[in-house]
């Protein structure tokens, strides 16, 4: 019972803490904390916009188009990556992506578009036998390391001024990093969701005279559906919460608005930098913990979000 | 048939998002071991005539589009003798074979052409025979020595201390402050754990329905929640008791009263609570009823069945949990930034004074060795490479870890099902 | 391996199959006559299943099966190069053990085969479930929910909703893999009854280990031992009178242990 009295603690203690501080007089900086909540939300986006397309489509591969001896080590190898300590993510995104994508942005964005257009062109031109495409994760390595790598050449052709960030660490950067670190959860849960379909119904999909395509977009995908929302959701809530990446590659700036090649500054960075420094109760002290409350309400909202998608999923499945 | 080619076209680009996230990880395996590595090879020393007639010997630190960046003797502090040298400066480049290079205790290193230059060099430091920790002639290595050096590096590292400032040496406090907090975190968290999962597992309705989506969601809180928490209630709240009420004579000097090895175990530990948790229940749920009952109807209480014959089958989940909370403790530095990790801690948390072992003590962590050195280094051409180095021994610990618990894992499965019938 | 019915749906001769380096079927030849019930008996394990999912390929999706011999279906040799799996499924049908619909609507569940062979919504579509729906007798059922989720129908009612999803394209050949046994007695011989009246229009494979069954539906009948086609022959024939050992074991056990 104790230890379920401690499970229960954080919200409680932040609640308490922060209703029992008289807010005496002043009330609290609610345009900073209004810029710290956009900051948490421009870095959770980018990471998404990253994370979720690669994640779901490798799921989606894993569970309908994988050898599946191979679909073991994929899920063995981002198990690994979900085991890298983010602070090393970080390490990597302040010293060694961060000066290269200062000069490399247009090559990005332009490489980003470049790989999966290239991708689409060699599947129409192509149409390989199966057994080989099961294998694609491993062959295909190269191939789309060539297609962004040919995509960044490219880019360096275009020298608009539009693609210059106001700073080396920015959103574009935390983004990329941010979504490496949950591009696990994305696939996990997603991958969890289509394992979880009654293999059955493909089949009769595929006995119906379906192509393994079509009963993925007609039969797998609509009954998944809610299970990707809820990965979607657990990797946003991840995100948001997310420390060292932020706090390592973004600046720390506490700027406004959504530019995309600007700085920011998250709730959790804001924690985790001021609160070390702040005399417990005091005024600053107050705001920090107004901080922590936003940042618990919004997690535990998408992962509301999450669990009613998951019943949801449960639901449909129960034939 | 166009649609066949439509539908190989999509299943490219799915194949092509797998192939990605394969590529990120090896992409990722590779620069951690050629980063973290990099920094104990042996380099060469050049020697480098400049169009003002000077000739400076250095190692060659950064490479730039329009610059390179030398090392050169570092006479009066660490990180105080780089050079920015652009081409049209250089006249002429050379490896001269019989330059020495010398590294003192507190990470300075000098650049000598022969023996009567270093023994200036060094009065010149400051510094006597006693200082030096190395002391070779790089340009003449072979490759067999080079590798020699490196392995010696790779050791003064690993189990050295660092040097007062914590910008060059060895990284053995972390080390030891990484591993005996995750020992400290596995053993409040576990039986706490185990525990609960136990008590949880007996417990059907509503009332343990509520109770399991909470602990559900408390898996997937940030951990720099649980750092605010750990700071208010056990440093500010708890540790502050138990300061006015043990060590008063101390105060106002906290002993408990401000982070320290014990509240960031206790933070790590209700971390990885709720993993731990859900794993040992879905393990316990995983036992077929028919063992239970079997067990039960040979007259055995719930509580003999649970001790006697479910925990020890879910010995597997167990260490699954484990792993997980391994994984979890080993890697989140966030939180730990609250509760009392510090830079420099030279002093490790046990000694042979009573009591051996002192809880309240701060600490140093690998992970954030990882962050200071690379973030906050007053010299950054040290930093970012020791980070590195930090970071791939970081990965290292955390994986060994995770690895040896799920091998441990496999094991007792395979035994068990060995037990079954085929 | 005698006894070619008059009008053949489906041929199979000398089909062989391998799970890895597992052999599961040694050779089995098949004939499967038009508008009429064949039975495919043997005990577990023997490769009923498996022969059954070699009519349709089905076999291809599972990693590491590799088939040999042939199997023709009217003139389309299933086989072949370049043969089109969509076209052989389309003309031969498959009903699992369990009902397997699929989380859709009724509607949208008889009318997944049609849609992907490209008749988009309209007028035909309707009639052609519709049509499919009486065939499996569940139209007077779910005349007025079609657009509930099939997931709600009762168990037999799937088992009549996936006949009609089946039969829905008008395959030339059913193949049903034991979709009897989780039913009661009751429900059993109601469900055979439907049986026979899809047998006037199509061309039956039953897989079954109900040897009280097959004798009641089948016009023809395969005796399955250890992936072999020990005996296949007229049903009563087979009954009456066992040329193999084999046979009469499984026969008689059954008889005795009254299944």
């Amino acid at each position: 019972m104790f230890v379920l009295l401690l499970l229960c603690a954080i919200p409680a203690y932040l609640l308490a803490s922060a209703a029992s501080l008289p807010f005496a007089g002043q009330s609290p900086d609610w345009a900073r904390l209004g810029i710290l909540f956009g900051g948490s939300l421009r870095a959770t986006l980018c990471a998404l916009v990253f994370a979720v397309p690669v994640g779901i489509a490798a799921a989606l591969f894993a569970a309908h188009f994988c050898a599946p001896r191979l679909r073991g080590w994929l899920r063995a190898a981002l198990e690994l990556l979900e085991a890298v300590p983010t602070v090393v993510l970080g390490l990597i995104a302040f010293a060694s992506i961060a000066p290269w994508l200062a000069t490399h942005v247009a090559g990005v964005v332009v490489a980003c578009v470049v790989a999966p257009c290239a991708l689409f062109a060699w599947g129409l031109a192509t149409r390989t036998p199966r057994r080989r495409l099961g294998w694609m994760p491993l062959w295909g390595v190269p191939l789309v390391v060539a297609a962004l790598v040919a995509g960044v050449v490219l880019g360096a052709g275009i020298d608009g001024t539009r693609f210059v960030p106001a700073s080396p660490w920015n959103t574009l950067l935390v983004g990329l990093v941010l979504g490496v670190a949950t591009l696990p959860t994305v696939y996990a849960m997603a991958d969890d969701a289509l394992a979880a379909l009654p293999s059955a119904q493909t089949q009769a999909a595929l006995a119906l005279g379906a192509t393994r395509w079509q009963a993925l977009v007609t039969v797998a995908l609509p009954a998944a559906m809610s299970g990707l929302i809820a990965a979607v959701c657990m990797a946003a809530a991840r995100c948001f919460g997310e420390t060292m990446i932020v706090l390592m590659a973004s600046g720390n700036t506490p700027l406004g608005g959504f530019d995309w090649l600007g700085g920011l500054r998250s709730l959790s960075a804001e924690l985790a930098l001021e609160l070390p420094r702040s005399a417990p109760s005091g005024a600053a002290w107050r705001e920090l913990l107004l901080v922590a409350l936003l940042l618990l309400a919004t997690t535990m909202l998408l992962h509301a979000v999450a669990r009613v998608m998951r019943t949801r999923l449960r639901a449909r499945q129960v034939a | 048939m166009s649609r066949a080619r439509n539908e190989s076209a999509g299943v490219a680009l799915l194949g092509g998002a797998a192939a990605c996230c394969v590529g990120v990880v090896v992409a990722l395996a590779a620069w951690l071991a050629v980063a973290g590595f990099a920094p104990f090879w042996p380099t060469s020393v050049v020697e480098v005539s400049l169009r003002d007639g000077a000739v400076v010997l250095g190692e060659r630190v950064a490479q730039f589009d329009d610059a390179q960046v030398l090392r050169t003797s570092e006479i009066e502090r660490i990180g105080g003798a780089y050079r920015r040298l652009r081409p049209d400066d250089i006249v002429s480049t050379a490896l001269p074979r019989d330059v020495l290079a010398i590294e003192l205790a507190d990470g300075r290193r000098l650049f000598a052409r022969d023996a009567g230059d270093a023994a200036a060099l060094l009065a010149a430091a400051g510094a006597i025979e006693s200082d030096v920790v190395e002391r070779v002639a790089p340009n003449a290595l072979g490759f067999g020595s080079r590798c020699m050096l490196f392995v010696k590096r790779v050791a003064r590292f690993v189990a050295g201390a660092p040097d007062t400032s914590n910008i060059s040496g060895g990284v053995l406090p972390a080390l030891i402050g990484t591993l005996t907090l995750v020992l400290l975190m596995s053993v409040l968290a576990m039986p706490l754990g185990v525990a609960t999962a136990m008590f949880l597992h007996q417990r059907r309705g509503a009332y343990a329905r509520a109770l399991r989506s909470a602990i559900d969601m408390l898996a997937g809180m940030p951990a720099i929640l649980y750092g605010v928490l750990g700071l208010g209630l056990f440093v500010h709240g708890l540790g502050a008791r138990v300061d006015a009420w043990f060590f008063a004579d101390r105060l106002p000097v906290p002993t408990f009263g401000s982070g320290g090895l014990l509240w960031a175990a206790a933070t790590l530990a209700l971390l990885t609570l709720p993993v731990v948790v859900v794993s040992v229940e879905r393990g316990l749920a995983g036992i077929p009823a028919s063992l239970r009952e079997g067990s039960l109807a040979l007259g055995a209480t719930r509580e003999e069945t649970m001790w006697r014959l479910l925990l020890p089958l879910a010995r597997p989940a167990i260490l699954g949990g484990f792993a997980l909370a391994i994984a979890r403790a080993a890697g989140s530095v966030a939180p730990l930034m609250l509760v009392g990790v510090v830079k420099l801690a030279p002093a490790l948390p046990f000694d042979a004074h009573f009591p051996y072992f002192h809880p309240s003590a701060q600490f140093m962590h690998l992970g954030f060795s990882v962050y200071d050195a690379s973030m906050a280094s007053p010299d950054a051409l040290r930093g970012v490479p020791r980070a590195y180095a930090c970071a791939a021994l970081l990965v290292l610990i955390v994986l060994t870890l995770n690895l040896s618990a799920l091998v441990l894992r496999n094991r007792l499965r395979a035994r068990q099902r060995m037990l079954e019938p085929a | 391996m005698n006894a070619a019915p008059v009008s053949v749906a489906l041929s199979a001769r000398d089909v062989s199959l391998w799970y890895g380096a597992r052999q599961v079927l040694d050779a089995a030849s098949l004939d499967v006559a038009s508008r009429c019930i064949t039975a495919v008996v043997g005990r577990s394990g023997s490769g009923k299943s498996s022969l059954l999912r070699c009519f349709n390929r089905l076999n291809d999706e599972i990693d590491g099966a590799r088939v040999q011999g042939s199997v023709r279906v009217g003139e389309l040799d299933a086989y072949a190069r370049g043969a089109s799996l969509s076209e052989l499924r389309r003309r031969v049908g498959m009903v699992f053990q369990r009902p397997n619909p699929f989380p859709m609507s009724v509607h949208d569940n008889v009318g997944y085969g049609l849609r992907l062979f490209g008749l988009k919504r309209g007028a035909e579509l309707d009639d052609r479930i519709e049509a499919a729906l009486r065939v499996a007798g569940l139209w007077d059922e779910v005349a007025n929910r079609l657009d509930d989720s099939a997931l709600d129908l009762s168990f037999g009612q799937q088992q009549r909703l996936v006949i009609a999803r089946a039969i829905a394209v008008e395959p030339e050949v059913l193949l049903l893999d034991e979709p009897a046994s989780a039913l009661d007695l009751a429900a059993m011989l109601r469900f055979e009854e439907l049986l026979l009246q899809l047998a006037s229009r199509f061309a039956i494979v039953l897989v079954t280990h109900n040897m009280q069954q097959a004798a009641r539906v089948s016009r023809w009948m395969a005796f399955l031992h250890e992936g072999r086609v020990l005996e296949f022959g007229d049903t009563d024939a087979i009954f009456t009178n066992p040329h193999r050992r084999e046979t009469e074991d499984f026969i008689t056990g059954r008889i005795v242990s009254g299944d």
